[in-house]
């Protein structure tokens, strides 16, 4: 059943992702300035037609450095979102259909995985792989797999149980079959909410590491760092901390209001 | 009595797979934990000799069992960096970490609670909806934006307190607990948004549901309905769900730590991740572990305190 | 003797949607003391909601109602909550459908049952509430009362459910007792236990009953007066002997035709092949370390053109052994032959049979396209449009989704699924017993009319022996996972040789009624 509410949250997930996404994908491209230009002369400049965001304490345009490090943020997302549910997917759907001796091993070794807050996780493994951001997009990437592999898990042991797979076994599947065209297909609304759910984790998780220092490192620019860097001029200029915070909250309202749409 | 040990037998089995793991990892990434102790300038004999001495030269598996051993009786080796038995420097540390999580804790059921019956019983109304609409924002702002935001509002504008500024336990009992109070409250607001949801939701859903009904039928007014049926069947979705929370918590307060200056456990981790000081990594990782897994333990036993169906599951 | 509640032009409205929407019409309702009335009707039909009106169980505010509700005098309808709440659980009591949920989870069973005397009458000795209550309990026959008391909900059976619900309805001596589908959710055997309960509160303390159920013979068993309801309107009134002897409204024929009767039997025309045999079937699940017995040595044979009933209630292992015959059931011991190619299934809940994520003409081609791996494309869609129009159902179904279909027509498509491979034994799990009591009979007439064209052979698995009864050439009755009975319908009938049969019968309501005649 979807309530109106729903669709408004939705609507206004998407709206607020379009707002976010669309700057990200030009700052693959084109900035206003490049992002790691360093200017004595516009050193903490305040808000003004040249730089819409002004500048931080090198003299960097905040605006430039905002676009390039949301789409660094969001790809990041992507990937770990990419290899945290690709994998996760199989491993869950393998447990949770065979069941047995391989699901047990799995399922204990995703209970000491879970024993972590994600963002934990990705510390420890920053610790072992180093920072950077291939090594912060595998980092949280491993550390999601757990979570989809028990989502995943979950709906095969419910849906393999369903009379319509029994049906489908009289009706000569094999069990391929079964797994690819009748459980996989009806999972896909709680994989894609999962999937929404994700992509909020991983900017929270990738905006918390870089904000500690150990995720992205610089020259690549990143909404954390900017917003640890801005901590020593709370008095000076607030702004330099508003602006890629606000982009950080509306990235993650977005995701979690369109993923409540998808439930 | 017999799921008690269950329990607790699972709970130390996963520790010690989460203590193999990471002890595992740690050794076998690459670089020298001597080189890196004694710096590039060392000569090879005074590297070897370090060596010998860490115990370095000898089998992994017995490394890790007189690792394990040792840990067990509180020891968990010497920080590369520093030089000094890793147990002195988490030990100073931990009264800090736990008060702030003991705080953002209240904090969050003194918030989330009120408010989440107060929408739920004004369900549909525009107020309920102001409720949501807010909620739903608090809880896309990461913990360490609250703790800046909070910082901005309190501590730049309205000079609460004096941004950046910590005192030790020791020092002035008083004074640092009010240092505590706002990056507490940082952990706790977006982590209530989320329990206001979870009790919003469940309260709502307990409301149609059949027992409900009866209740009424026997004449009960709906405070007696609310009190009497409903608030306790709402509560266990959201006692499942703390454990976890005291989880999130726990990595809320490392990233706290940092915006507000606060000399915790999470400024030791992170320092110690940097300088790749692994036996300080490892023993806060299973240290974090093991609290994780008690607090879900305690959870989980207060979960079937409140909940007398749980013999089933 | 004195009216008791008098209900007189009661309209029901809902207010959320753009265009209000009538749920009840003009319902009206005379209940003197003791009386004990039935009010029948399918889902839908606007008898839980006049029910539920009379208890002062409707306050949305997204609703209307009007007429008048007058109990002991006093209105109703429309009256202050605080003046409901006098009434409710006092003088009017309430019993609902689902005895799993409509006892709060983690209260024990004692305070459930004293609650209402706690409401109603205040500071009396704990002792007297639990007393008073224990002495309810006993009344519903809860032999055990005392550890019923301190027992939780969870750790009763649904029948022993039931019956706390009952005892917490009349632990305070109401006056008005509302039974809003009482024995829907329960097994057969437990259902006739709670009609003879409620049979008996009504005699001794003189309670009267409204007694709400879409089972027109089960109303029939225990109510002197019949409402029918169909769409929110009250269709037909009157004694239950007047409704059984002359329907005047079309609704109720159809419903009083859809309960047996024993002179219209199936005709005889069994084959003598056998297309399945079973032998000696053992099924055993281990649960807390304890052994058991689902299926227990069951061992039989399907002739060819052949209808068997398997009989019994939730737990006695009939649908174990079809799961077992079908190879779903790995785990048994005994043998199963097929001397037929894809024997096939039909399942009880049609809501749960399909694939929710493909299309009708995919699902109905699947078997196809594994099994007869000879047969081109073009020859699959036209097999499975032949296949919609065996069941009466058009072409243009293959396009849709099975969310857009209804129960009737889901369970129209499973039964052509099984069809499209031509078997020569469909195995049938409760195929109806999910279904409206009118579209139930239009599925079994359907799987009549397929087994006469096809020649097909019916395993035809039941809880409910009227439905069995009308079905089958032959019928098995299990318990416990054994076999008791066995033997022709009419035979089973006239001399049941085990009292477990006898009480089936009579739960079914197929004994009693050739009583009456």
């Amino acid at each position: 059943m979807k309530r109106n509410s729903d669709k408004i949250n939705f609507i206004l997930g998407l709206i607020l992702l379009i707002i976010v996404i669309i700057p990200a994908l030009i700052g693959l491209v084109w900035t206003p300035y490049d992002p790691e230009a360093m200017s004595s002369s516009s050193k903490l400049a305040g808000v003004s037609l040249k730089h819409l965001m002004g500048c931080d304490n090198f003299g960097r345009d905040v605006l430039s450095r905002i676009m390039s490090g949301s789409s660094i943020t969001l790809i990041i997302a992507f990937g770990t979102v990419a290899l945290g549910t690709v994998v996760g997917t199989v491993l869950g759907a393998l447990a949770g259909f065979l069941g047995g001796a391989f699901d047990e091993v799995l399922m204990r070794i995703n209970d000491v995985f879970l024993a972590f807050p994600s963002i934990l996780l990705a510390m420890v493994m920053v610790a072992l792989l180093g920072s950077g951001k291939y090594q912060v997009m595998l980092a949280l990437g491993i550390a999601f797999i757990p979570s989809y592999a028990r989502i995943v898990r979950g709906e095969f042991i419910r849906i393999k149980n369903l009379d319509y797979v029994k049906s489908a076994r009289l009706a000569g599947a094999g069990n391929l079959r079964i797994i690819f065209v009748h459980i996989l297909p009806n999972i896909k609304t709680v994989l894609l909410s999962s999937v929404m759910i994700g992509f909020n984790n991983a900017v929270l998780a990738e905006a918390g590491l870089s904000f500690l220092g150990i995720g992205v490192q610089p020259p690549d620019a990143s909404l954390g760092r900017m917003l640890s860097e801005a901590q020593a001029y709370f008095f000076t200029r607030p702004t330099l901390a508003l602006f890629p915070g606000i982009v950080i909250v509306m990235m993650i309202l977005g995701f979690s209001l369109m993923s409540k749409e998808i439930r | 009595m017999k799921y008690v040990i269950k329990k607790l037998l699972s709970c130390a089995i996963t520790l010690l797979i989460v203590a193999l793991l990471v002890f595992v990892a740690f050794s076998i990434i690459p670089g020298d934990p001597a080189l890196s102790r004694l710096g590039t300038s060392a000569t090879e004999s005074s590297l070897a000799a370090l060596r010998e001495q860490m115990g370095l030269n000898r089998p992994l598996p017995v490394r890790f069992v007189e690792w394990l051993l040792a840990a067990l009786k509180g020891d968990f080796g010497t920080s590369y960096s520093y030089n000094i038995p890793v147990s002195s420097m988490i030990m100073s540390k931990i009264p800090i970490t736990v008060t702030m999580m003991i705080m953002s804790l209240f904090f969050m059921l003194i918030i989330s609670i009120p408010l989440g019956v107060y929408a739920s019983y004004k369900e549909g109304t525009w107020i309920d909806r102001v409720i949501q609409i807010i909620n739903q924002v608090i809880m896309a702002v990461p913990p360490f934006f609250s703790g800046i935001l909070i910082t901005l509002i309190f501590g730049v504008t309205f000079r609460f307190f004096r941004v950046g500024g910590f005192v030790a336990p020791g020092v002035d009992m008083g004074r640092f607990l009010s240092y505590m109070i706002f990056p507490s409250l940082s952990i706790a607001l977006p982590k209530s948004a989320m329990i206001l949801n979870l009790l919003y939701g469940s309260l709502n859903s307990e409301k149609t549901k059949d027992y409900i009904r009866t209740a009424y039928s026997r004449g009960n007014s709906s405070k007696a309905v609310f009190f009497g049926h409903m608030l306790k069947n709402a509560a266990m979705p959201v006692i499942t769900f703390l454990g976890m929370v005291i989880a999130d918590m726990i990595a809320g307060s490392i990233i706290i730590e940092q915006v507000f200056g606060i000399p915790g456990l999470g400024r030791i981790l992170l320092t110690s991740i940097q300088n790749r000081d692994y036996p300080v990594v490892e023993a806060i990782i299973v240290m974090i572990a093991a609290v994780v897994l008690v607090s879900n333990l305690l959870v989980d036993f207060l979960y079937r305190l409140v909940d007398p169906r749980v013999e089933k599951k | 003797m004195d009216t008791l509640l008098k209900v007189e032009d009661l309209n029901i409205e809902f207010t959320d949607h753009k265009t209000p929407e009538t749920v009840v019409y003009d319902f009206d309702l005379v209940l003197n003391e003791g009386d004990i009335v039935g009010l029948v009707g399918e889902s839908g039909s606007g008898k839980s909601m006049s029910a539920l009106a009379i208890a002062g169980l409707l306050s949305r505010h997204d609703m209307n109602k009007s007429g008048s509700i007058i109990f002991e005098g006093r209105e109703l309808l429309n009256c202050p909550r605080s003046d409901l709440r006098e009434l409710q659980g006092d003088k009017i009591c309430m019993v609902f459908q689902e005895p799993m949920t409509s006892l709060d989870p983690v209260k024990r069973i004692g305070w459930q049952v004293e609650e209402g005397l706690r409401i109603h009458e205040k500071d009396l000795p704990d002792e007297e509430y639990k007393a008073r209550a224990i002495a309810a309990l006993k009344d519903v026959e809860l032999d055990d009362a005392e550890r019923v008391y301190n027992s939780y909900p969870h750790e009763l059976s649904g029948g022993m459910r039931q019956r706390v619900m009952i005892a917490a309805a009349i632990v305070g001596h109401p006056r008005l007792l509302i039974c809003d589908e009482p024995t829907t959710a329960l097994d057969v055997s437990v259902q006739a236990q709670i009609v003879a309960l409620l049979k008996k509160i009504n005699k001794e303390k003189k309670t009267a009953i409204l007694f709400i159920s879409h089972d027109l013979s089960l109303v029939s068993q225990l109510c002197e007066r019949v409402l029918v309801m169909k769409n929110g309107y009250i269709v037909e009134s009157g004694t239950t002997d007047e409704i059984f002897r002359h329907p005047t409204h079309e609704y109720t024929r159809k419903l009083i035709g859809a309960i047996p009767n024993c002179d219209e039997m199936a005709i005889d025309m069994v084959g003598d092949d056998t297309v399945a045999r079973v032998n000696d079937l053992t099924v055993i699940y281990r649960k807390n370390g304890r052994e058991f017995r689902a299926v227990d040595k069951v061992s039989f044979e399907i002739h060819d053109k052949e209808i068997l009933g398997l009989v019994g209630e939730s737990g006695s292992g009939k649908s174990t052994i079809a799961k077992a015959m079908l190879g779903i059931e790995k785990k048994h011991t005994g043998t199963v032959e097929h001397m037929s190619e894809y024997p096939q299934m039909i399942f009880q809940d049609p809501y749960g049979s399909l694939n929710p994520s493909k299309t009708i003409g995919f699902i109905l081609e699947e078997p196809l396209r594994n099994l007869r791996k000879d047969i081109s494309k073009q020859e699959r869609k036209e097999k499975v449009i032949e296949a919609l129009k065996l069941v009466g159902l058009p072409e243009d179904f293959i396009k849709r989704k099975p969310s857009e279909l209804s129960g009737g027509q889901k369970q129209r498509v499973c039964i052509a699924q099984t069809l499209i491979l031509k078997p020569k034994l469909i195995i049938a799990d409760e195929p109806v017993s999910a279904l409206d009591v009118t579209i139930q009979q239009e599925i079994l007439n359907l799987m009549l009319q397929l087994h006469e064209e096809l020649d097909v052979s019916i395993l035809f698995i039941s809880h409910d022996l009227r439905v069995v009864y009308k079905m089958c050439d032959r019928i098995i009755v299990l318990k416990d996972g054994r076999i008791v009975e066995e033997g022709r319908p009419e035979d089973i009938y006239h001399d049941p040789k085990e009292e477990y049969t006898s009480m089936l019968l009579r739960s079914a309501g197929l004994i009693a009624k050739g009583d009456n005649q």
